[in-house]
């Protein structure tokens, strides 16, 4: 009874987690025996210099990049024993991709970027309508839906990529350095839209960022150093 | 969904679809102008062939064709041309006495073969009568009126009334000689005809001769198609070797069969081209969107799928440049089959050919619909290595190109 609550409560297990570049010449530890648990609900941002190794983290939790060894347990599944159409499946039902460049369809407009991925889930329309509509309100982007990317700005195709990412509903959100491109209002606003989808929704959310004003507002922060995490600090 | 993002994509860089979609136009119209103008070739030749020199159907006495002796002669003639003028597919029929013989001038002599004719059953057959240039269709001469080619009163230095001496081997095998008198000089558009043939009446021949028959009677129809009907009408009243064109002559067969090949082989050159191509072009749209491609896989696209826009990208290119190529080439061949191709200045060249000077380019109404679908098949073949590198790609690009 224990094991399934705790279970239901990790949505992210990394048991000692490596990966190694360049195994048979000169290796290089990207992640290096990193061990961490990350709960529903939690606001996390995963910290620390360039090269220390937080966007391998991300790739392995995301199941992009194979671990050296140790495994990433995503919802009580060990996505190393998925084949790669089971792990594309996985990813989609249960996997929110934020991107630092936004990476939005180009020829799709914001409406069909955020709808895109309950398309390959293959929701109803009316579904797809609905979500789509309630996510771009409360996104504050309502007013773009027919816009296409290039006639945003950077903080409005951002919003979009979130909306994109929570509208098939994953366990998580994994965001790379979402703010990078964005100036100080544009920030601000994606990350009071994002803290707030994670109080009212309970949206799991990990970041990797360097990001000062990303790491004020996270509620846990995990310092990685050199492939090892060197803080986990809980606020 | 995939059909949907795969057409929006066409358009995301439009000029270069549009270069995809022309090149497609320009393949796909070339390849039917050039089919049009070579079947104009081989309509033309074969026409002619027909018209002027074979006729549709020709009957033999089966022993003339192992050895054309004057003496091995067509049986039953007369029930032959009493079943042919009943017959409605038949246009004209002309008997013929062809004896081998040399002619010589007062210049010079040369090997011949002298077909002995009614000259209306033959002007009716062959339109010998229109191909004078020069003198009269066996007048003016009393006795023993010749026909003779341009190239041969030019090799023998003949004018008009000039006498020649015709020496062959009468029925009886015995080495005989008579004496004509040039009544006409004609220029036939069958070039074996130019070069070895000399015309006289039947009636002459044959006194000349010593016997009264016929070696050889050509059959002009009404259609090609009814070729088949008209071999099995006369099979039970012909005693001889009744044959098609195609069997008289096998060079126009051997001519229609080398042009399919031809046909086939640009058809592959041409898309082969496309195809190379294609695959220049889309691996280009495909490495300009390895971010994007990397971040569908990211997000739960299968490779199937990735594959499959690519694939349906081209394929709807070759959708909208196949039809307007067809189009184009269509109304190309439609014009030119009806004002004609003029290559008067190609003339000399193409009267040794026996092809008339005007072409009049056409094509199979059933090679539009292949031509389409070699179009598609084109277009899939080429687009295939740009959707196998597509799916290789790792999602993981995505995220370590941001």
């Amino acid at each position: 009874m224990q094991l399934e609550k705790f279970r239901i409560m990790n949505v992210i297990e990394t048991n000692n987690l490596v990966k190694t570049y360049n195994p048979d010449t000169i290796p290089v530890h990207a992640i290096n025996d990193v061990s961490i648990n990350i709960e529903e609900g939690e606001f996390t941002a995963i910290v620390g210099p360039s090269g220390s190794g937080k966007s391998t983290l991300l790739n392995m939790i995301g199941g992009l990049d194979n671990p050296s060894s140790g495994k990433v347990v995503i919802d009580g599944i060990d996505i190393k024993n998925l084949n790669q159409p089971q792990l594309t499946d996985f990813r989609m039902h249960n996997i929110g991709f934020v991107f630092q460049s936004y990476n939005l369809i180009p020829v799709m407009t914001a409406k069909e970027n955020v709808e895109f991925i309950m398309l390959l889930q293959k929701r109803s329309k009316e579904e797809r309508d609905s979500r789509s509509a309630e996510l771009m309100e409360k996104m504050g982007i309502a007013e773009t839906s027919k816009r296409r990317p290039a006639q945003l700005s950077g903080g409005q195709q951002q919003r979009v990529a979130v909306a994109r990412a929570l509208a098939s509903k994953p366990k998580f959100i994994l965001a790379d350095e979402p703010t990078a491109n964005l100036d100080s209002q544009s920030t601000s606003a994606l990350l009071d839209i994002m803290a707030k989808m994670n109080e009212e929704e309970n949206v799991t959310f990990v970041f990797s960022t360097h990001d000062q004003r990303v790491i004020d507002k996270a509620k846990r922060v995990i310092t990685i150093v050199d492939g090892k995490v060197q803080s986990d600090e809980t606020r | 969904m995939i059909l949907s993002l795969s057409w929006k994509n066409i358009w995301r860089t439009r000029h270069r679809s549009l270069v995809v979609i022309g090149a497609i136009i320009i393949g796909v119209w070339s390849l039917i102008f050039m089919m049009g103008f070579y079947n104009s070739f081989i309509n033309a030749f074969a026409r002619n062939s027909i018209n002027n020199e074979y006729s549709h159907i020709q009957i033999h006495n089966p022993e003339y064709l192992i050895e054309p002796d004057l003496a091995t002669e067509i049986q039953n003639e007369t029930a032959i041309r009493n079943m042919l003028v009943r017959s409605v597919s038949v246009e004209a029929v002309s008997s013929r006495r062809k004896v081998n013989a040399m002619i010589a001038s007062t210049k010079t002599s040369l090997g011949v073969q002298v077909f002995g004719i009614d000259p209306d059953d033959e002007s009716k057959t062959t339109n010998l009568e229109s191909h004078l240039v020069e003198g009269s269709y066996f007048l003016n001469i009393k006795r023993n009126p010749i026909l003779v080619s341009v190239k041969t009163a030019e090799k023998l230095k003949l004018k008009l009334k000039s006498k020649v001496v015709i020496t062959f081997q009468d029925y009886d095998g015995n080495i005989t000689a008579a004496s004509c008198r040039v009544s006409g000089i004609f220029h036939s558009k069958a070039p074996r005809i130019n070069e070895r043939v000399v015309y006289m009446k039947k009636v002459d021949i044959n006194r000349l001769v010593g016997h009264d028959g016929v070696n050889e009677v050509a059959i002009l129809l009404n259609d090609v198609e009814s070729i088949p009907e008209v071999i099995n009408q006369l099979e039970p009243h012909a005693k001889d070797t009744v044959r098609s064109y195609k069997e008289v002559a096998p060079e126009l067969n051997l001519m229609e069969n080398s042009s399919r090949i031809t046909k086939i082989i640009v058809t592959a050159i041409i898309m082969l081209a496309l195809v190379f191509g294609i695959i220049n072009t889309m691996l280009m749209a495909v490495l300009e969107r390895t971010k994007e491609i990397g971040m569908l896989r990211s997000v739960g696209m299968h490779r199937k799928s990735i594959f499959t826009m690519i694939m349906l990208e081209t394929i709807l290119m070759g959708f909208i440049g196949g039809p307007m190529g067809l189009g184009f080439g269509y109304l190309t061949i439609l014009i030119l089959g009806k004002v004609g191709l003029d290559l008067s200045s190609f003339s000399e060249a193409l009267d040794d050919f026996g092809i008339d000077t005007i072409l009049y380019p056409s094509v199979e109404t059933s090679t539009y619909p292949v031509l389409m679908f070699v179009v598609l098949f084109t277009a899939l073949l080429g687009a295939i290595y740009p959707a196998i590198k597509a799916v290789r790609l790792n999602p993981l690009d995505a995220i370590r190109k941001i």
